[in-house]
């Protein structure tokens, strides 16, 4: 057993770490007093491609390589507890701008666990060595189904070589400014799950439109976007997994949820990132106003830095199982329910050790108090993660 | 690199620890608390395992394991019956004491010969607010309670420094809030004649930090064996027409518990490795205690609630559970000292969680 990290990584973190300090925190804070995402053409995002980021971590090739896969040939054996840590530290520095990195984004995951050769080429192939900064997106939730995924209406119908796609999602991170978007929709809504396939929508596409950057309590600097499907005609070749993968039952939705897995643990990472940033800003103005004397700060303090270390470890568990090719369903759901709550309760102490300070609304304590409350909401909420540990734990009845 | 396994050495110790609380502890849990002790047979059995010796040098007759291996250890036998658990440690948190500050003199010259002694004990009792008065080579006081029958070695430690007494130490029984099976006593003494003290602030908070990392450990066995049962009830009992674990009100109860002992146990392991690599863990020792004891002052509660009105009975070993978790967290200062000395140390540091340092 071990909790420490290697060289290589300890390095990333401190390049990552740098990064954050000049760039990343500072643009959240504009971005935040702007109340607009970072513009797709800010130079920030040319400069993360010259640093190597906003790439696939698919490797491309014929053995269908894959960096998220347990691999010993592969560049990355730890790809899980990689993310999580990097996860953290770019949160820390703000989770808003860390979203906003260009890069196949959540649409990634569906396209890996679903997409044939062919549509992994197509559509991850130019994020390999990408020329410009380029950005995937990732469709589910729609006005009317958030947590209930299998409630979706947007249609999908068969005409000719191509699929007719009818519907309104809501809230994709990046999508007006995405080559694609991984849209979900249904072929029939009474067939709840097994009804639902993923296709990949191409910008300029026709019929896909009405793109609304949404007005958000926090994480202003990437673009939460909705839009419609107007009679939105994809080609049959971007179906994810083709004809044979959406037969098989509900593989659509269980591709879907593949994707959630992996990501759980990072979402909970980013969590105490942005928590652990409310500690640090929360010490440092507690001890400039000496505070720090008074033993029931000290208390509040000691009680956020163990929820929060709790919640790490937490994380670390879940992405060690998902590197170690080990089941992790129970742990991711432990690790994204129980980070989120710790992190508010350490933005809400911030805001409580700022006093009328941080009712001004313009210390970074405020601003993360804002930020934080969408852990707990995205990519499962904190009582759906609690369904999934109950199916685990008490087999909890599906319906 | 981070690495949540364990080498098989350990993995075959906690089975063994398992296996061990399963059939001699667990079955007998009631009678031996209301014997006030263990029966000769469960002890000796217990010697032969030497699982009481996981962390002791090899010149004690240890296997020189750290505290990682401990950890699974307490945890398991913890989880079986702590009060037993106690009870069959002969040294116990003192060792951690008498080795920090006596070294391995102390270890000749005390612990050895206790352990030739049958049924020998040593008592770690936390004396930071001074109930005991130390001098001119005696010590008068009373320690209020410690869960043990009898003090052949009394170490009372505090903040700078710890005091051995061997001779003079009245134990009156009390009838103890739980851990009954290790007994239960008040300590007297009366210008009792102090056969070492050793003064040395470092190893005094380092053997405070070991305590308390003893007893999270046991903290986590304590909570597991809470949340396990109450969870198997709850898919057992039927209300409303379905198990009541399927009413979400306790399904998700049944979640929080889960993750509840998992974050306290992964904490505890943080802070035994950081032990084993000889780093500082003061602050992780008393994180994973006060986190142990709040988490295990939820779910112990909790699993009695899941019971309803059996949880109140002792028919069955959750209400056990319960008083036995909060009496654990009393020790050694209890959860608030724990806290104050996280925080302190704490307050100290710019970014106390940073992943690299600055």
């Amino acid at each position: 057993m071990n909790f420490t990290l290697d060289d290589e990584l300890r390095k990333r973190l401190a390049g990552l770490r740098e990064l954050g300090r000049a760039h990343i925190r500072p643009l959240g804070l504009e971005a935040d007093r702007a109340g607009r995402p970072i513009p797709a053409d800010h130079p920030f995002y040319a400069e993360l491609l010259r640093l190597g980021l906003g790439r696939t971590r698919w490797l491309g090739g014929e053995e269908e390589r894959e960096e998220d896969q347990p691999s010993p040939g592969g560049r990355n054996h730890r790809p899980a507890i990689t993310g999580v840590l990097l996860s953290e530290e770019l949160a820390y520095w703000d989770r808003g701008v860390a979203v906003s990195f260009p890069g196949p984004g959540l649409g990634e995951p569906p396209l890996l666990a679903m997409g044939t050769p062919a549509q992994k080429q197509r559509f991850l192939a130019p994020f390999r060595a990408p020329d410009r900064p380029r950005w995937g997106s990732f469709a589910m939730t729609e006005p009317g189904a958030g947590s209930d995924v299998a409630a979706i209406r947007t249609s999908c119908r068969p005409d000719g070589d191509a699929w007719v796609l009818n519907g309104d999602k809501s809230f994709a991170a990046n999508a007006s400014r995405a080559d694609w978007i991984v849209v979900w929709a249904t072929v029939d809504p009474a067939l709840g799950r097994a009804g639902h396939r993923a296709f990949v929508v191409e910008r300029g596409t026709r019929g896909l439109g009405d793109f609304k950057i949404e007005k958000k309590m926090g994480l202003k600097a990437y673009e939460s976007t909705s839009f419609t499907l107007r009679d939105c005609r994809v080609p049959a070749a971007n179906l994810l997994g083709g004809e044979g993968l959406a037969k098989s039952r509900q593989a659509g939705f269980k591709g879907a949820m593949q994707s959630f897995n992996s990501t759980r643990p990072m979402i909970g990472a980013m969590a105490v990132g942005i928590g652990r940033a409310a500690l640090d800003a929360a010490l440092e103005f507690a001890r400039a106003e000496r505070r720090l004397g008074d033993r029931r700060v000290r208390e509040r303090i000691e009680r956020i830095h163990r929820r929060l270390r709790a919640a790490r470890l937490l994380c670390w568990r879940a992405a060690w199982l998902a590197d170690a090719g080990r089941p992790n369903i129970l742990e991711a759901s432990m690790a994204k329910a129980a980070a989120p709550g710790a992190a508010l309760e350490a933005t809400l102490l911030g805001m409580e050790l700022l006093g009328e300070v941080g009712g001004r609304g313009d210390h970074l304590v405020e601003k993360l108090f804002r930020d934080v409350k969408a852990m707990d909401i995205v990519e499962g909420t904190g009582q759906i993660q609690r369904i999934l540990m109950a199916r685990q734990l008490v087999g909890l009845p599906r319906d | 690199m981070i690495d949540l396994s364990f080498d098989p050495e350990l993995e075959l110790l906690r089975e063994t620890a398992r296996l061990f609380g399963a059939e001699r502890l667990r079955p007998r849990e009631r009678e031996s608390e209301a014997a006030r002790g263990v029966d000769d047979a469960t002890r000796r059995a217990f010697a032969e395992t030497g699982l009481a010796a996981v962390e002791w040098p090899e010149s004690l007759g240890g296997a020189g394991l750290g505290a990682l291996a401990h950890a699974l250890v307490l945890e398991e036998l913890g989880a079986a019956d702590v009060g037993a658990a106690l009870a069959l440690d002969p040294l116990g948190p003192a060792y951690a004491a008498l080795v920090e500050l006596g070294e391995e003199a102390a270890l000749h010259a005390i612990a050895r010969p206790l352990l030739e002694r049958p049924g020998g004990r040593a008592v770690l009792a936390w004396n930071g607010e001074r109930r005991v008065e130390l001098r001119a080579g005696t010590a008068s006081g009373a320690i209020p309670w410690a869960p043990c029958d009898r003090a052949d070695a009394l170490v009372l430690l505090d903040a700078d420094s710890a005091a051995v007494v061997e001779a003079g130490i009245a134990c009156a029984p009390l009838r103890g809030a739980g851990l009954r099976a290790a007994g239960a006593a008040e300590l007297r003494l009366e210008r009792a004649p102090v056969r070492d003290w050793w003064v040395n602030p470092r190893a005094a908070r380092r053997a405070l930090a070991r305590a308390r990392h003893y007893i999270a450990s046991l903290l986590v066995g304590v909570m597991r064996a809470a949340a396990e049962f109450s969870r198997g009830y709850a898919l057992e009992r039927v209300a409303f027409g379905r198990p009541i674990a399927h009413h979400q009100a306790l399904a998700f109860l049944i979640a929080d518990m889960a993750t509840a002992v998992d974050g306290a146990r992964l904490l505890v392991h943080e802070a035994a490795c950081a032990l084993d690599r000889g780093e500082p863990a003061e602050v992780l020792c008393a994180t994973a205690f006060a986190e142990a004891a709040e988490q295990a002052m939820f779910v112990t509660p909790s699993a009695v609630q899941i019971l309803g009105g059996h949880g109140f009975m002792q028919d069955y070993p959750v209400e056990k559970w319960m008083r036995e978790a909060r009496a654990l967290g009393l020790l050694f200062g209890g959860v608030d000292a724990a806290r104050e000395d996280a925080a302190r140390d704490l307050a100290s540091e710019a970014t106390p969680l940073a992943l690299v340092a600055s």
